[in-house]
């Protein structure tokens, strides 16, 4: 339990001056509209906080219109808390609309007896914790590139790019093929027929279909990356 | 998808919600789901036959009534921690029982090391100790799961931790009712330690069992 307490306390560290934030002053108050009101004393803190309170109280008993106007006032709040802290690369509305998704799913914990702002302070504060720790664990396992490559380093998948590719070659290649073998590369490779179509189309079988094609690119390999090497396969079948 | 959206979404599914009940009250009914699982078990294993000497012991009444605040303390910190915008220092509720509670222990080796010498801190195994508290704080351990999985996961490791001591706090406590084993190193190591032990380890498991489960709006 000590070593649950020690741990949360410093992963949390940094951010413990909830306290210190002011919830009630600048462009949170702005933003909700009511910072006139504040400025003008008629609205106290404690007037803001009850009036926020009894939204909630009337949310909790499927008050939608109460709910609606309690989470428009509480966004400028999220949004206060957000950028009272570094959230470096952390989308400031992401990070709103989590922490009203997470608000939604635990609105049940607010006890209306105690103050609104400091329960939904505490869930905003703790949403970009995990937020930022989501975000340092995908960065320790990716990497930033300028340029997306096109395609993996590995060979296999560039084995095109240095003349393997002559449509020539392939043509011939294709030519050289047996009928049956020639024929069903041609329908499901370059026309993309499907199996029933090609079927259909050759008056072959499809498990003839799927034999000859699978023969034919197995030909057309040996043939394309390893010249001579088809002979040799001829001669062992 | 935008702000405004989300609100509109969120707010059609206002649906009326249960509030939670405070602390103090949660305390009680899961002191009162789980006391009957304990009293079933030690029924079950059998009353030791001289509890009513040890009831009449200050030490033992003193040891099993601080570890029976602590598991009180640990349980009542666990649905505070659940609940956001309540104070810090409501996590530490347990410290004090727990202080006490060790330190009887610590008082009674002091005890047994002066009367009987380096006979009285003799360790020897006792593995009925931890299948005992297991068994035991079953229940409360499975009524304390389902309870703080109503609140919200804002300090999961800290409120699984406090919740698995105040199910293995109540486990002692039971424990003790019908396990002969009353050398307070012995309780310390054996009984206290699977506590602590079992404790540390769920607090470990925090994480994975008290997760926000939001609702797919975006």
């Amino acid at each position: 339990m000590i070593f649950a307490l020690t741990w949360e306390f410093c992963q949390r560290a940094p951010y413990v001056d909830v306290r210190g934030v002011d919830m009630f002053s600048g462009q949170a108050l702005h933003a909700a509209g009511i910072y006139g009101h504040l400025r003008r004393g008629a609205l106290t803190k404690g007037d803001l906080d009850a009036r926020l309170g009894t939204l909630m109280r009337a949310a909790q008993n499927g008050d939608t219109a109460a709910y609606s106007e309690l989470l428009r006032h509480s966004v400028p709040i999220i949004v206060r808390v957000v950028n009272s802290r570094r959230h470096f690369g952390l989308d400031t509305d992401d990070i709103v609309q989590d922490v009203m998704m997470s608000l939604h799913s635990v609105r049940h914990t607010y006890d209306p007896d105690r103050d609104f702002t400091p329960w939904l302070a505490s869930i905003a504060r703790h949403r970009l914790i995990d937020a930022q720790r989501r975000r340092s664990r995908i960065a320790k396992n990716e990497t930033a590139v300028p340029e997306i490559p096109e395609t993996f380093s590995g060979d296999q998948a560039n084995w095109d790019v240095d003349g393997q590719g002559d449509p020539e070659l392939l043509r011939r290649a294709i030519a050289d093929l047996p009928a049956g073998q020639r024929q069903a590369v041609e329908l499901l490779k370059l026309k993309e027929l499907s199996l029933k179509e090609a079927s259909a189309a050759s008056g072959m079988s499809i498990a003839a279909l799927k034999v000859a094609v699978h023969r034919g690119l197995k030909a057309l390999r040996l043939r394309l990356l390893e010249p001579g090497a088809e002979a040799d396969s001829d001669r062992n079948e | 998808m935008r702000t405004d959206d989300l609100i509109q979404q969120l707010a059609g599914d206002a649906r009326p919600v249960r509030r939670l009940h405070p602390p103090v009250l949660r305390t009680g009914i899961w002191l009162a789901v789980s006391l009957p699982w304990v009293a079933a078990v030690v029924y079950v294993m059998g009353i030791r036959p001289d509890l009513g000497v040890q009831m009449s012991d200050g030490h033992w009444l003193f040891e099993q009534s601080a570890a029976l605040l602590t598991a009180l303390m640990a349980a009542m910190a666990a649905f505070c921690a659940g609940v956001p915008g309540r104070p810090k220092w409501e996590h530490y509720l347990p410290l004090l029982p727990l202080a006490m509670w060790l330190a009887a222990l610590g008082q009674g080796c002091v005890q047994d090391w002066l009367s009987l010498g380096s006979a009285g801190l003799v360790v020897r195994p006792d593995w009925q100790c931890l299948p005992g508290i297991v068994f035991v704080g079953l229940g409360p351990a499975i009524a304390m799961t389902v309870m703080i999985l109503r609140g919200s996961p804002i300090a999961p490791m800290t409120t699984t931790a406090l919740g698995a001591l105040a199910a293995g706090g109540l486990a002692e406590v039971g424990l003790r009712l019908f396990h002969q084993e009353d050398a307070s190193l012995m309780v310390l190591i054996w009984q206290a330690g699977t506590v602590f032990g079992l404790s540390f380890l769920a607090g470990l498991f925090g994480r994975k069992l008290l997760r926000w489960r939001l609702a797919s709006m975006r």
